[in-house]
C-alpha cells in the first residue's frame, strides 16, 4: 500500500497534429500528404502527492498541466508512465476512480445548466449514493463556509461566475473525496469571493485532512495556499520543493537600499549578503548565493552592522520569481 | 434498479425544469411538430392527388412515414442527443461527464428533456392514426407486434446512425455536421417506397446508409411488398433486428473512440 495520495511515474503524453504546408501549394500538399509531428504536452513527469497536501502544479499556458489534471482524473489515457490516485489507475478503472475524487474545472460547471443548484445536489448525492443525512450535513458545512444558501435556490444559468464556482466547489466534495482536483479554480473571480475560496480550500486540507491539486496562474493564491510546487514547461518538470526553494533558485528575491549615516564608512560583505552597489551614501545590498538569510534577516544584520538613516527593502514578489523560473526553464530540446 | 430510479429522477427534474419556461416550452413543442410540416404535406397530397405510389395503395404508402416518424420521435425522446455531442465537445462537457460514476452516453441523454420530441410524436402518433385507420390491413396481434418492434429497430437504427456520427465526432468534432446530413436524408428519402428511385440510390439506401431498415422495409412487409423491393425477404423481415445490432455495433465504437477521446485541446 504506498503512503501517496497520488503517483506520478514517468507520466508522458504525446498529441499528433498536422503541419500544414506553406502556400496555397503546399495546403493541398497537406491534403493529400499529411505532415504529422508529435506534440509532448507532457514528457516524463514524476512526483507524489502526500494524503492531506495541497500540491500547486504550476506552468506557463500550454505546460503540460491541464493534461496532467486529465490523466490523473480520469479524461485521458496516458502515452506512457503510469498514475495511481488513492490507489486506483484513473484511465483503467474511470468510475472507481470518479468516486475518490472531486474536480473542479473553472471554465466549465459540472452542475445541470437548467436546474437550481440544490437539484444538481441532490442528484449528484444520488449518483455518488450519499446518505441523506450526510448529504444534509455536508451541505450545511459548505453553506456556513461558502454561502451558498443565499442563491442555491437559483438555477444555474442565473448565477454569476464566483456564485457558480463556488457551487462548484461544493458539488465536487459532496461525496467527501480524499482527493480533489482544482484546475484554475478562481479564474475570473474578484477578491472577496478568491479569498473565500481560498479559506474554504484551507480547511478542507487543514481540518478535512484531503489531498488537493491546484493548477493556478494566481501566484497570491499559490503563497497562501501551497505548501509545495511543482513546475512544469513544455510537458517537463522543472522542480519539485517548496516557495523558498523556487525562489532561491531563480534569481534574487529582495534588495535592501539603506543609505548610511557616513558617507565614507567602509562597507563589507556580511554573511549571505552581499553589496550588489555603491553611490555615496545610498548602498544595496542583495542575497549572495541561493542559501542566505531571508529579507528580514538580512535587514536585521545591515541595521545592526551599519548606522543608516534611511532603509527599505524591496522582496521579489512570486510572480517576478515565476516569470524568471518561466524564461529559465526554456523550451524542451526538439522545440529549441 | 438504482440507475433506472437515478434516470427517472433527472429526466423528471430535467422536464419540470423546461415547464417552467413556458414560453420556450410551447415553442420547442411547436418546432417539433412544425418541423415535420413536410411530412404532413406529403401526406396530404399523397391522400388527396394520388391513387398510390412505386406499385403501392396510398395507405400502405402512409405506413412508411408514420412508422418513420413514429420511430424518429421515439429516437429524439430516448436517445436523441447523441445528435449535436459535437457542441458538448467543444463546450468541455464530456470531460466532465469522465468524472463522474456513470456511463458517458447516459449522462448525455440526461443532459437537458427533449421538449421537441413531444412535438415530434404527437404529428407521429396523428399520422399513425391516420394510417392505421385508412390500412385495409387485418390487424392481427402478429402485425401489430411487428409494427411495435419495427418502430423500436428504427429508433434503433436512427440512433445507431446518430452514434456512428457521435463517436467520430470524438475524434473529430467537426463530424458532427455529418449527423445534419444524415438527418436531411433520413427526412427526405424516409417516407416513401424506395423502389421509385435509381437501383443505385435504392441500393446506397439500403447497404450504405440503411434508412430503409427504419420504415420502408418493414413497412413491405406489414402491407405485403416485401417480395418486390429488391430485397431477400428475410433481410426485410429481419429489420427491427438489424437496427438492434447496428445499435449495438455503433454503443461499441462509441465505446472504442471514447477510449481513444483527446480532448478538446488535445
Amino acid at each position: 500500500m504506498s503512503a501517496s495520495s497520488i503517483e506520478v511515474r514517468g507520466l508522458s503524453r504525446t498529441f499528433h497534429t498536422t503541419v500544414r504546408r506553406p502556400g496555397f501549394v503546399g495546403g493541398l500538399r497537406s491534403l493529400v500528404n499529411p505532415k504529422r509531428v508529435p506534440k509532448y504536452a507532457v514528457s516524463d513527469v514524476t512526483f507524489d502527492v502526500a494524503p492531506g497536501e495541497l500540491l500547486a502544479l504550476l506552468g506557463p499556458n500550454g505546460a503540460g498541466k491541464s493534461t496532467t489534471i486529465k490523466i490523473l482524473t480520469g479524461i485521458l489515457r496516458p502515452t506512457s508512465g503510469e498514475a495511481r490516485v488513492a490507489g486506483v489507475v484513473p484511465y483503467e478503472e474511470r468510475e472507481r476512480n470518479a468516486r475518490n475524487i472531486g474536480a473542479v474545472f473553472g471554465q466549465r460547471t459540472q452542475l445541470w445548466w437548467d436546474l437550481p443548484v440544490r437539484e444538481s445536489f441532490a442528484i449528484l448525492r444520488d449518483i455518488y449514493e450519499v446518505p441523506k443525512a450526510q448529504h444534509a450535513a455536508r451541505l450545511r458545512e459548505f453553506d456556513d463556509l461558502l454561502e451558498l444558501s443565499t442563491f442555491w435556490d437559483t438555477r444555474v444559468r442565473h448565477l454569476s461566475l464566483g456564485q457558480r464556482v463556488r457551487c462548484d466547489l461544493a458539488a465536487a466534495l459532496l461525496h467527501d473525496p480524499p482527493v480533489v482536483f482544482l484546475d484554475e479554480p478562481t479564474i475570473g473571480m474578484d477578491v472577496v469571493v478568491k479569498e473565500q475560496v481560498r479559506e474554504f480550500l484551507r480547511h478542507q486540507v487543514e481540518e478535512r485532512g484531503r489531498t488537493v491539486l491546484l493548477t493556478t496562474h494566481d501566484m497570491t493564491e499559490v503563497a497562501r495556499l501551497a505548501e509545495r510546487v511543482v513546475l512544469i514547461n513544455h510537458g517537463r518538470l522543472v522542480l519539485d520543493g517548496t516557495l523558498d526553494e523556487i525562489r532561491r533558485t531563480f534569481g534574487s528575491t529582495w534588495q535592501i537600499r539603506a543609505t548610511l549615516a557616513d558617507a565614507h564608512a567602509e562597507v563589507v560583505p556580511l554573511p549571505g549578503i552581499a553589496l550588489v552597489r555603491r553611490d555615496g551614501p545610498q548602498v544595496v545590498f542583495g542575497p549572495d548565493g541561493t542559501e542566505g538569510p531571508t529579507v528580514h534577516q538580512a535587514l536585521k544584520q545591515v541595521i545592526e552592522r551599519y548606522e543608516v538613516t534611511e532603509v527599505a527593502m524591496d522582496e521579489a514578489d512570486l510572480e517576478d520569481v515565476m516569470r524568471a523560473a518561466y524564461v529559465q526553464a526554456g523550451p524542451p530540446a526538439e522545440e529549441a | 434498479m438504482e440507475a433506472v430510479r437515478i434516470v427517472w429522477r433527472i429526466t423528471r427534474l430535467n422536464f419540470r425544469a423546461q415547464l417552467e419556461y413556458r414560453t420556450e416550452f410551447l415553442l420547442m413543442i411547436a418546432i417539433g411538430a412544425i418541423w415535420q410540416v413536410s411530412v404532413i404535406v406529403f401526406a396530404t397530397v399523397l391522400l388527396t392527388r394520388f391513387s398510390g405510389m412505386g406499385g403501392w395503395d396510398s395507405s400502405d404508402v402512409l405506413l412508411i412515414p408514420a412508422t418513420r416518424m413514429m420511430a424518429h420521435g421515439l429516437m429524439v425522446l430516448f436517445l436523441g442527443r447523441m445528435h449535436g455531442i459535437g457542441r458538448y465537445i467543444q463546450e468541455g462537457r464530456i470531460d466532465i461527464y469522465l468524472v463522474r460514476p456513470m456511463p458517458v452516453h447516459r449522462q448525455a441523454q440526461l443532459e437537458y428533456f427533449p421538449t421537441n420530441a413531444i412535438g415530434d410524436l404527437t404529428v407521429a402518433g396523428g399520422l399513425m392514426v391516420g394510417a392505421l385507420s385508412r390500412s385495409h390491413l387485418d390487424w392481427t396481434a402478429g402485425r401489430v407486434a411487428y409494427l411495435i418492434a419495427a418502430l423500436l429497430g428504427g429508433m434503433l437504427l436512427e440512433a445507431a446512425l446518430f452514434t456512428t456520427v457521435a463517436s467520430a465526432s470524438l475524434r473529430f468534432p467537426s463530424a458532427d455536421y455529418w449527423s445534419r446530413w444524415v438527418e436531411d436524408l433520413l427526412g427526405t428519402f424516409g417516407n416513401y417506397p424506395l423502389n421509385v428511385l435509381p437501383r443505385a440510390v435504392g441500393g446506397f439506401l439500403t447497404y450504405g446508409l440503411p434508412l430503409a431498415f427504419v420504415a420502408f422495409l418493414p413497412a413491405a412487409v406489414l402491407t405485403g411488398h416485401g417480395h418486390d423491393i429488391g430485397v431477400p425477404y428475410w433481410l426485410a423481415a429481419s429489420s427491427p433486428l438489424v437496427g438492434l445490432l447496428l445499435y449495438l455495433a455503433a454503443r461499441l465504437l462509441w465505446r472504442w473512440s471514447l477510449g481513444h477521446y483527446t480532448g478538446v485541446n488535445g
